[in-house]
C-alpha cells in the first residue's frame, strides 16, 4: 500500500507542491489581514451603541461579507476566474489561486475579528470614551490590543481555512498539496502519494494551531 | 458649577418606554462631594452618565460652568470630557496595557507632549500611592489597587468634576475606607467636585457634604448630609439612614415603659449629655436612657438619644421646653 522507495523518488515533486502550498497560503492570508481586518474593525465600530453607529454602512458591509460566504468555494473559484486573469494575468498556479483564496477568506477573517472584538468588555471602551479618547486612540489602543489574542487566534484559523480551501484551487490548476492528492491519489489510484499528501497537511495543521495557540497565550496579558 | 436642568430619560425598546430618569434638576457646587443614593433602577447611574454624555438625556440640559453639553459637537463634547474623570464599580482598566500605559493613554487623548507625559505619570502614581506598580498588568492588582489606577487615570488631564459609579461597590469594607479616604483627600487637596453614586449611606456618610435620594427616576429629597441625617423627611431616606444609624426599640422594651418616651436630637455643639443631667437636675423628672449614640457626620456631633422621662405632667412637660429651649430637638415616641 505504501511504497516507500517510490515516496522517497517523488520527494522532489511533493516539496515543490509544498512550497506552492505556502506560497499561495501566504499571500492570501496577508491580504485577507491587510483587506479583513479593517472591515472587521469597521462591521464592529458602525455597530448600535458604538461611536460609529451607522446602520446603512454596517448594513451594506454585513451583506457584502454574508454574500461572498454563502458561495460555495468552489463555484467562487471558477466566478472568479475573469477577475484572476486580469489581476495576475493566468487562471493556473499558486499566484492565481491566491486571488480567490483571498476573496474568500477576506470576510471570514472580517466575520472573526468583529466577534473578537464584540468580546471586548463595554465597559472599557466606555471608560476610554468618557476619558475623551478619538476614535482612532481607542481603535488603535483599546480595540486592538484588548482584542489581539482572540485575533491571533482567528488568524490561525484562517490558516487551517485556507489550509482545506487551498486543496479545492487544486482541482482545477491552482497547484499545491491538494493539487498533488487530487492528480496521483485520487485519479491515480496512487495510495503512496495520497497518504503522504494527507500526512503532511494533518502534520501542517496540527503545527499551524499549536504555534498560533502559543502565541495568543504569550500576547495575552489578563 | 454643575446643574442639572429638567432631565428626562427614556429607554426605548419594542414593547414598552421605561423612563429612567424623570425631570430631575439638581445644583452640584464647586468643591462638593455630592453623594446621589437610591435602590438600583432609581435612575441614578442613568444621571451619572448624563454628566459627560456616556448618555444622552431624551430632554433637559446638562450645564458646566454655564455651558450645556448637550448642544456641543462631537469634538468639543470630547474636549469637554477631558476635564470629567470617571470612575467605575469594575474598574475597566485596559487589560492589555501596563499602569503606566492606561495612565498615558488619558494624557494622550488630552494631546500631552510627548516629554512630559512620564513626569505626570509619576506623579498620578505618587498621589494615588502606586509608584512601584507602574508597569505592572492590570490582572496583577488587588480590586482597591485597581480602583486607584482608575483614579489615576481620571484625574490625569486635571478635571474639575469626578464622576464615581458605584466605585467601592466591588470592593470589601477595609478598601472601600481606604478608596474614601484617598477620594477625600483629593477633594480637599485639587478642589476637584466629586459625584458619586451608591446604594451604601456609609459612603455618604464618610465623605459627602450634601446629598440626593433618588426614586424611581425623581429626587425626592436633596440637602446637606448633616441635616437629611438628623431629619430625615421620607420614608424611603428614613430607610436608607436607619440602615446606618437605627434606632428601633424592641417593642417588649417599650411595652414595659411607664413614663413618656422621648426622642432627642442634638445638632452639632449642644453638649447633648450636659444638658440632660441639668434637666434632670432641674425639674422634678426621672430619666432613663434607652438608646442613644453620637454619629460624626462631616466631623460634626449629631447626637440622638431617646429615653423615658417619668415625673408629673407638668414637670415632664416643663423639662421637655427647657431642652427645646436649649437648642434640643425633641419629638415624643410614646406618650404616657
Amino acid at each position: 500500500m505504501f511504497d516507500f522507495p517510490y515516496f522517497i523518488t517523488m520527494l522532489p515533486d511533493i516539496w515543490e507542491a509544498f512550497k506552492e502550498t505556502v506560497v499561495m497560503i501566504g499571500i492570501a492570508l496577508s491580504i485577507s489581514i491587510i483587506i479583513g481586518l479593517p472591515f472587521g474593525v469597521l462591521l464592529f465600530v458602525t455597530d448600535k451603541g458604538l461611536f460609529w453607529e451607522n446602520r446603512f454602512v454596517k448594513n451594506i458591509f454585513g451583506f457584502a461579507v454574508n454574500l461572498v460566504r454563502s458561495i460555495p468555494f468552489i463555484i467562487l473559484l471558477v466566478a472568479l476566474f475573469p477577475l484572476t486573469k486580469i489581476l495576475v494575468g493566468t487562471t493556473i498556479g499558486p499566484i492565481a489561486a491566491s486571488v480567490s483564496l483571498s476573496v474568500a477568506a477576506i470576510p471570514y477573517f472580517a466575520r472573526l475579528v468583529e466577534s473578537s472584538l464584540r468580546d471586548i468588555d463595554k465597559g472599557v471602551i466606555e471608560a476610554t470614551i468618557a476619558v475623551g479618547a478619538t476614535p482612532w486612540m481607542i481603535i488603535k489602543d483599546v480595540l486592538l490590543p484588548e482584542a489581539k489574542s482572540t485575533i491571533i487566534r482567528g488568524i490561525t484559523l484562517t490558516v487551517i481555512s485556507l489550509v482545506a480551501y487551498s486543496a479545492m484551487a487544486g482541482t482545477i490548476g491552482g497547484g499545491g498539496i491538494g493539487d498533488l492528492a487530487i492528480r496521483f491519489g485520487y485519479y491515480r489510484y496512487d495510495n503512496t502519494i495520497m497518504i503522504s499528501t494527507v500526512v503532511i497537511l494533518i502534520i501542517f495543521v496540527q503545527l499551524i494551531q499549536l504555534i498560533g495557540e502559543q502565541f495568543a497565550k504569550s500576547l495575552d496579558k489578563r | 458649577m454643575l446643574e442639572f436642568r429638567n432631565i428626562t430619560k427614556i429607554y426605548e425598546s419594542k414593547k414598552k418606554q421605561v423612563v429612567g430618569v424623570d425631570d430631575v434638576s439638581l445644583k452640584i457646587n464647586k468643591g462638593d462631594i455630592f453623594g446621589i443614593v437610591g435602590y438600583s433602577g432609581a435612575g441614578k447611574s442613568s444621571l451619572l452618565r448624563c454628566v459627560n454624555l456616556l448618555e444622552r438625556p431624551s430632554s433637559g440640559k446638562v450645564l458646566i460652568d454655564g455651558v450645556d453639553l448637550t448642544q456641543l459637537s462631537s469634538g468639543s463634547l470630547r474636549t469637554a470630557r477631558l476635564k470629567i474623570g470617571m470612575i467605575f464599580q469594575h474598574f475597566y482598566l485596559i487589560s492589555q496595557k501596563t499602569v503606566g500605559e492606561n495612565i498615558a493613554f488619558a494624557l494622550r487623548a488630552a494631546k500631552t507632549p510627548k516629554n512630559k507625559i512620564n513626569e505626570r505619570v509619576k506623579e498620578l502614581l505618587e498621589m494615588v500611592g502606586l509608584t512601584d506598580k507602574k508597569d505592572v498588568f492590570p490582572a496583577q492588582l488587588s480590586g482597591g489597587q485597581k480602583q486607584r489606577v482608575g483614579i489615576a487615570r481620571a484625574l490625569a488631564n486635571n478635571p474639575s468634576i469626578l464622576l464615581c459609579d458605584e466605585a467601592t461597590s466591588a470592593l470589601d469594607p477595609k478598601t472601600t475606607l481606604s478608596i474614601l479616604k484617598l477620594l477625600k483627600q483629593i477633594n480637599e487637596k485639587l478642589g476637584i467636585t466629586i459625584v458619586l453614586i451608591t446604594h451604601e449611606m456609609n459612603v455618604v456618610k464618610e465623605i459627602c457634604n450634601r446629598m440626593a435620594i433618588m426614586q424611581d427616576g425623581k429626587v425626592i429629597e436633596e440637602g446637606a448630609v448633616y441635616d437629611i441625617f438628623a431629619q430625615p423627611i421620607k420614608p424611603l431616606t428614613q430607610e436608607f439612614i436607619n440602615s446606618v444609624v437605627s434606632f428601633e426599640i424592641p417593642s417588649e422594651i417599650l411595652k414595659d415603659v411607664k413614663g413618656q418616651v422621648i426622642k432627642l436630637l442634638f445638632k452639632g455643639e449642644v453638649a447633648g449629655e450636659g444638658l440632660i443631667s441639668d434637666t434632670i437636675q432641674q425639674f422634678d423628672v426621672k430619666g432613663n436612657f434607652l438608646h442613644g449614640t453620637i454619629e460624626y457626620i462631616q466631623e460634626r456631633p449629631l447626637g440622638i438619644f431617646i429615653m423615658e422621662l417619668q415625673g408629673e405632667k407638668n414637670a415632664v412637660n416643663e423639662a421637655k421646653k427647657y431642652m427645646e429651649q436649649r437648642g434640643a430637638l425633641v419629638e415624643v415616641v410614646k406618650h404616657v
